[in-house]
């Protein structure tokens, strides 16, 4: 689903990510973990394609991140859900409208949006939040409405960097349990995270990334 | 079709909190579109005028002295089969004698001593409208003066002229204000639908990221060009039905001539449409040089 191969990207000429050869398939969930700098949230924009690798091979499900088209941009980014590192949650929109935005670029009908977009609010435990405006949100609430808008539209790859940055340890498990839930109905996960309390004992492959090097994986 | 709700809803939100930059706008296209209404207003008025001028426009046709009555009939009937006459009028040199008298009544010592009438028969002659220009009407004369039994021509060739010249000029002159209106008119709401991209850049980034089509995004753009093209042209039928009423009311006083002028209808209605639709292509100019 998900496969680099030897990819590397530079910034301003230093590489951040040095011959990356990495494979997640369908289904399958997979840790990124690393010191602050190591490239981990880079790795995951080149999925996305907020980013284009300047050597090697990038690809997820049947997009060749280096060959797009400009049209199959908006298509690779609709097959991937993603918890951006620093939320990118739209200011002048209200918690609802922001959440209902991933499913209104997908052309989902108003009639559905609402029920999809209560459900996933109940599942963050944001229900009672949906007309507030983001910045009258703490951290940790913003960190579950972007959680909440990765998730809603249910896409067959799910992206997170940090998902519980801003999240204190109980709440941290509860979204860790989303996961879980999200990866037994068949969705493929990546997810950039310093915690090591997340992949603990998940029996779940954990790859380590350090100075844009790929030094192996465990299990965890 | 699906996402229409939501561009709207995000077009009038955006209308709302940009309101300053997007009322200033909106007036600006207002005054442009004015300029155009009122250069309409005024080109409808003159050609009104102008076509009432080639009615008003007489040939005279005076005849030589010793025309016989039945050579005279015998012209009458020659003149009314030329394409370009649409009525003919005879006037015998006694009818000019006693029109004379009649006008000078008051000053009929000017006629006393006169035991001879000085005047000419003349054939008053009106032409069809399309003759009336100056060229044709020249052309017209001479081939009348080469006719039998014609002694002279005489027509007013200032209306003839004048005609001519208003209408061509009219009709440039509305094509190069509309012309300028238009540009102006694009170029003021595709600057404005420029800075409101700029206001969103971070906005559009983050709906790019999240799989949004070119589109989906440009759409809300479109929209708010569109109204606030529309509401230009609300302000500019405002404007040119205010500007009509003085004009006929107030200012009619000094020249009477502004009571006869006419407000096009269809202007109050065309303003907005036009204006929208100039907004949605002025919009469409900025959005669509937006990279997706
Ligand atoms: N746009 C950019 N321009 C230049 N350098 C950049 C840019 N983005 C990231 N970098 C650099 O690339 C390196 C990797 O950054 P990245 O954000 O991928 O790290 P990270 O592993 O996600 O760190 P963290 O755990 O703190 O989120 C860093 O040294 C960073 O300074
Ligand atoms: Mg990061």
């Amino acid at each position: 689903m998900i496969s680099f191969q030897n990819a590397t990207k530079y910034y301003e000429n230093k590489p951040v990510l040095k011959n990356i050869d990495l494979s997640v398939s369908k289904g399958e969930m997979v840790f990124l973990t690393g010191p602050t700098g190591a490239g981990k949230s880079t790795l995951l924009k080149l999925l996305y394609a907020s980013e284009l690798p300047d050597e090697g091979e990038v690809t997820v499900g049947d997009f060749n991140i280096g060959r797009l088209r400009p049209a199959e941009i908006p298509l690779l980014r609709r097959s991937i859900g993603v918890v951006f590192q620093d939320f990118k949650l739209l200011e002048n929109l209200t918690v609802y409208d922001n959440i209902a935005l991933a499913l209104r670029v997908r052309g989902r009908k108003e009639k559905d949006i609402k029920g999809l977009v209560l459900e996933i609010l109940k599942n963050v435990h944001l229900r009672h939040k949906s007309d507030n405006y983001p910045l009258t949100l703490s951290g940790g609430e913003q960190q579950r409405v972007v959680i909440a808008r990765a998730m809603v539209s249910e896409p067959s790859v799910l992206l997170a960097d940090e998902p519980t940055g801003n999240l204190d340890p109980d709440t941290s498990k509860h979204v860790a349990r989303l996961f879980y839930e999200a990866n037994i109905h068949g969705t493929t996960i990546l997810i950039a995270t310093h915690n090591r309390e997340m992949y603990k004992n998940t029996g779940k492959r954990v790859v380590r990334l350090e100075n844009g090097v790929l030094l192996g994986e465990e299990i965890g | 079709m699906e996402h229409l709700s939501y561009s709207t809803r995000t077009a009038f939100h955006s209308l709302m909190k940009e309101k300053w930059i997007n009322l200033l706008s909106s007036l600006t296209v207002a005054a442009s579109l004015l300029v155009s209404a009122m250069a309409i207003i005024t080109i409808f008025n003159l050609e009104n005028f102008t076509r009432t001028l080639p009615e008003r426009f007489t040939m005279v046709v005076y005849l030589q002295d010793s025309v016989s009555p039945e050579d005279t009939q015998k012209l009458i009937g020659q003149l009314k089969n030329k394409d370009y006459v649409s009525g003919t009028k005879y006037i015998s040199r006694d009818q000019a004698l006693n029109e004379m008298k009649r006008t000078l009544k008051d000053v009929s010592n000017v006629l006393e001593g006169l035991d001879e009438n000085p005047l000419s028969s003349s054939i008053e002659l009106k032409l069809k409208k399309e003759s009336v220009t100056a060229p044709a009407v020249k052309k017209i004369s001479e081939e009348l003066k080469k006719m039998p039994s014609v002694g002279d021509v005489y027509y007013e060739a200032k209306i003839a002229e004048t005609v001519y010249l208003l209408k061509t000029s009219i009709e440039n002159m509305s094509i190069i204000i509309l012309c300028i209106i238009s540009f102006v008119v694009l170029f003021v709401i595709s600057s404005t639908v420029k800075i409101l991209l700029y206001r969103r850049k971070t906005e559009i980034e983050i709906i790019k990221l999240l799989g949004a089509t070119g589109g989906f995004i440009r759409a809300p753009f479109l929209i708010e060009g569109g109204v606030i093209g529309f509401f230009g042209g609300i302000f500019a039928s405002i404007g040119a039905t205010v500007f009509y009423y003085s004009l006929t009311t107030s200012f009619s006083a000094f020249m009477p001539i502004l009571k006869t002028m006419v407000l096009p209808v269809e202007i109050v209605v065309l303003l907005p449409i036009a204006g929208l639709v100039m907004g949605v292509i002025g919009s469409l100019i900025s959005v669509g040089r937006l990279r997706l």
